[in-house]
């Protein structure tokens, strides 16, 4: 069962086309990747699926055609935007932060076991859990933005750039963690990363977005093998 | 109907105006102008040319520091009065008129540069929130201090007849004077805002981390804005005392110093021109509504604002502009042209605001 | 003795407004980082909502209550018609768009009700009673003490409740909040309304010793934004405090220091910010007063 389509997506900035008919298909649990260069495409694909910014064409979750809602109803419906750059919410603690992530649950327990389950998969935030964001690592502040996402009980996770600017061995860290919560959940992903080593350690599929257009698509697999492409798109 | 005329003719202007040898005759009619009209006006006429040339430089002041600059100051019209106020207290104990007029300039310059020093420490909003005290002290002060202010009665002073032998009525030198005195000021800051220190006022505006990293220190140059404006505001004092011969505690009131504020968002932030409409505004607007019903006043300014910002957030002065603009648009043949239709609704109140002034003339 | 106790009483229940009106202003701040110089404008309106419905027969009581609901309502449809607008633009631009809503509001008051005072009926009693042997008013009493029971409420709002965790985070970061699900907009409605509703009862307890006039609250904001400048715009406690200091100090400057007297004593929250300015930069309580760079 697909539980994302895109179809034929555009965008633009002002007079700038940002997107330009972009293809997506993610499958009931499956993780695809969204890999290009700088400005190819790639935020922007993900802001146009959870309503931040204004789109064309079709984009479908669940059966359902989500395009122009807003970002709140979208995030109602299941999808969790982990943006670039974290979203954080800086003047609140972690268990703030982990609460408003829960914030359209009604069950109590449900929450509290998942805070329980947020902070068994990032132990580093559990001694910060009174601390305020703003006071965290740039490592943390990854972790926790998943883990207030992850709060929502997602069906869908949209994660940009979680590498951005952290040290090898902590991004190492943060996509495990992230690889064990999809093993454990089953939350399908839709996943931009700019190092297409670590984003294939998580996703199944990828597609290539070259100006706001997709110029390859494929497994994995298929596209590890592919050292031109790699060496073109992948900064690999 | 009045649109449609205005319309075209203000792109006419502007590509009028783009033709060198009006641009350096342009000046010259406008000197002509300046000296003609006070001759062949009649006295009330004159009388409001000149209110409107006072508030022009008060609202000018006002520019410099919150449109060019960007800082919100609600206490403008407080250097206003303490202008009034010393020019006044000058008159009455016979000082030599120039050095009143300096005085009337360096008092509030030195007023504005201690509350600026302490203000523009707060950054952001803070000065808007300190200035706006300037004008609910001010007026309680200048009751106590009546054995200089005069009081809640206030004082007056005439200085400004016409001396004899130029053949001149009062109303036409005075008015003179409002040009010389007030044009002035308009050329020099003119010049400031287009030069260093107005790009430096525009970076602060703009982004004070950029003007940081650029070496402009944010905090200098707001109290810089700061200090010329209370020193236009001290000179459009000593003009008021040229025009009015009268000042009070009412002059600086609460209520003044937002019409002020309001006065300059309408006629358009950062914008000579602006600067003038908005003393138009200030002078004109407040008698017509007056006319009709005087407990109107401040709802219509208040509405009058929130339109003006809603629809032409750079003011009356920016009105030819949006027009061209919109017509562009609406020729390129884009959208439903909602933007096009915005300016011209405005230009109705506009007009309202403007013209009703040569009528006034006319009546008195 | 007497006279300086009852004189820091009193103070301490005008303090109170202040207090309520700089907090409503703070919670405008948290909410959507404008100063919003029509509050105090928004607080008479309410007051004379209250003074109509007494004068059609409800209730004080119950007159009071409805102008709060009315200025909750109406605090709401100023943020989502008015402020949206400008609330992510130039914060100058939208402190402006406060100003013209001031004058707007003053304009509609004097033009429905005229500039003339209008006598507004007290809550409490205006009896003294004998507090530890010094005679104090009842009405600053309970002045006090119905900011004091408001602020504590607000405080549990923000710090214990779902709705208060929400409205924080909204103000922290709109964008992420609303990728949890949070209505963004409907709270920030909700942030407004609370703070109009908390200006209608400052109001209401003020305007009585003020008597209505379209104008009442202008002195009570300057008070108000010395308070917020004072206390820190990031502190409501600090906030409070401040504006009680402020109450207290100018009730006895104007008593006790010759110059400055009943008219003049306006003017203390400014020498004291001056010399707060001077000697503590980030404000009394705040962690930094730095409004918004």
């Amino acid at each position: 069962m697909t539980l994302l389509e895109l179809e034929g997506v555009t965008a633009s900035y002002g007079p700038v086309q940002v997107l330009d008919g972009v293809s997506l298909r993610v499958p009931d649990n499956g993780a695809v990747g969204i890999l290009g260069a700088n400005g190819a495409g790639k935020t922007t694909t993900l802001r146009a699926i959870s309503g931040t910014v204004r789109a064309g064409g079709r984009i479908v979750f669940d059966g359902k055609d989500i395009r122009g809602l807003r970002p709140d109803r979208v995030a109602a419906l299941g999808i969790a935007h982990v943006p670039e750059g974290r979203g954080t919410l800086g003047d609140l603690t972690v268990r703030e932060n982990l609460r408003v992530g829960a914030y359209l649950r009604k069950d109590a327990k449900g929450v509290a076991q998942d805070i329980d389950y947020c902070l068994d998969l990032f132990p580093n935030l559990q001694n910060r859990i009174r601390s305020n964001a703003s006071a965290l690592s740039g490592g943390e502040q990854q972790m926790l933005a998943v883990a207030r996402a992850i709060m929502s009980k997602p069906r869908l996770l949209l994660l940009d750039e979680a590498s951005l600017g952290l040290a090898p061995s902590t991004a190492k860290n943060v996509y495990d963690a992230i690889r064990r919560l999809r093993i454990e959940s089953g939350i399908a992903m839709v996943v931009v990363e700019q190092n297409a080593n670590l984003a294939f350690t998580l996703v199944d599929s990828a597609t290539v977005l070259e100006t706001g257009r997709n110029v390859l698509t494929g497994t994995s697999a298929e596209l590890r093998g592919m050292d031109e492409i790699r060496r073109a798109y992948l900064g690999g | 109907m009045a649109r449609v005329v205005e319309a075209p003719a203000s792109s006419a202007a502007s590509s009028f105006r783009r033709r060198p040898w009006v641009r350096r005759a342009g000046p010259l009619v406008l000197l002509v102008v300046l000296v003609a009209l006070p001759l062949m006006l009649p006295e009330g006429a004159n009388d409001t040319l000149a209110r409107i040339g006072v508030f022009a430089v008060a609202v000018l002041g006002l520019n410099v520091v919150m449109g060019y600059t960007g800082q919100v100051s609600l206490g403008q019209i407080f250097f206003l009065g303490l202008g009034a106020y010393v020019t006044a207290y000058g008159v009455t104990n016979d000082w030599n008129i120039v050095l009143v007029f300096v005085l009337a300039c360096l008092v509030p310059a030195v007023v504005g540069l201690v509350v600026a020093l302490a203000a523009a420490r707060l950054g952001g909003l803070a000065i808007a929130m300190v200035t706006i005290a300037l004008p609910i002290v001010g007026v309680p002060l200048a009751k106590r201090l009546s054995d200089y202010t005069g009081g809640s009665q206030g004082l007056s002073a005439r200085f400004t007849d016409a001396p004899e032998g130029t053949g001149l009525y009062d109303d036409q030198w005075q008015l003179y004077l409002v040009f010389l005195i007030g044009g002035t000021v308009f050329l020099l800051t003119r010049n400031l805002v287009r030069g260093r220190y107005g790009r430096a006022f525009a970076i602060v505006k703009g982004n004070e981390n950029v003007a940081s990293s650029m070496g402009i220190s944010p905090y200098r140059y707001k109290v810089l804005a700061f200090t010329i404006a209370s020193l236009i505001g001290g000179v459009s004092g000593f003009l008021y005392m040229v025009v009015v011969q009268y000042t009070s505690p009412e002059t600086m009131s609460f209520g003044h110093s937002i019409e002020l504020l309001v006065a300059m968002v309408i006629g358009g932030a950062a914008s000579i021109v602006g600067s003038i409409l908005g003393g138009a505004f200030y002078v004109v607007v407040p008698d017509l509504t007056n006319a009709i019903d005087p407990s109107l006043t401040a709802l219509l300014q208040g509405a009058l604002l929130l339109v003006v910002l809603f629809l032409l957030p750079g003011g009356l002065a920016s009105l030819p502009r949006a027009l061209t603009r919109g017509r562009r648009r609406s020729r390129a043949g884009r959208g439903p042209a909602a933007p096009p239709t915005t300016p011209s609704s405005t230009t109705g109140s506009g007009t309202a605001a403007e013209e009703p002034e040569t009528e006034r003339q006319g009546h008195a | 003795m007497d006279k300086f106790i009852q004189l820091v009483v009193d103070g301490l229940s005008t303090g109170s407004v202040y207090a309520a009106l700089a907090l409503a202003i703070v919670l405008v701040h948290q909410a959507t980082g404008l100063i919003n110089f029509a509050q105090g404008g928004l607080a008479v309106l309410a007051a004379y909502v209250a003074w109509w419905l007494t004068n059609q027969g409800v209730p004080l009581v119950l007159a009071i209550l409805l102008s709060i609901v009315f200025s909750f309502a109406l605090g709401a449809l100023v943020e989502r018609y008015l402020m949206r607008r400008f609330e992510r633009g130039d914060p100058d631009t939208a402190v402006v768009v406060t100003i013209g809503l001031l004058t707007l509001i003053t304009g509609v008051a004097g033009w429905l009700w005229t500039y003339n005072n209008q006598q507004f009926p007290s809550l409490f009693s205006l009896e003294t009673v004998s507090l530890l042997g010094v005679s104090v008013s009842i009405r600053s009493i309970g002045t006090t003490l119905a900011i004091v029971v408001v602020m504590v409420l607000l405080q549990a709002l923000f710090a214990g409740t779902k709705l208060g965790l929400a409205l924080r985070a909204v103000a922290v970061n709109p964008q992420s909040a609303a990728f949890s699900g949070l209505p963004v907009g409907r709270l920030l409605m909700v942030g407004w309304g609370l703070a109009a509703a908390l200006g209608a009862v400052a109001g209401a307890l003020v305007a009585p010793q003020l008597t209505l006039t379209p104008g009442m609250l202008d002195n009570a904001l300057v008070y108000a934004l010395a308070a917020v400048i004072l206390g820190g715009l990031t502190s409501p406690v600090g906030v409070v405090v401040a504006a009680w200091i402020i109450g207290v100090l100018e009730n006895l400057a104007a008593v006790y220091v010759g110059f400055i007297g009943f008219d003049l004593k306006v003017a203390v929250p400014f020498i004291l910010i001056f010399v707060v300015l001077i000697v503590r930069p980030q404000g009394l309580f705040g962690r930094k007063v730095v409004v918004r760079v």
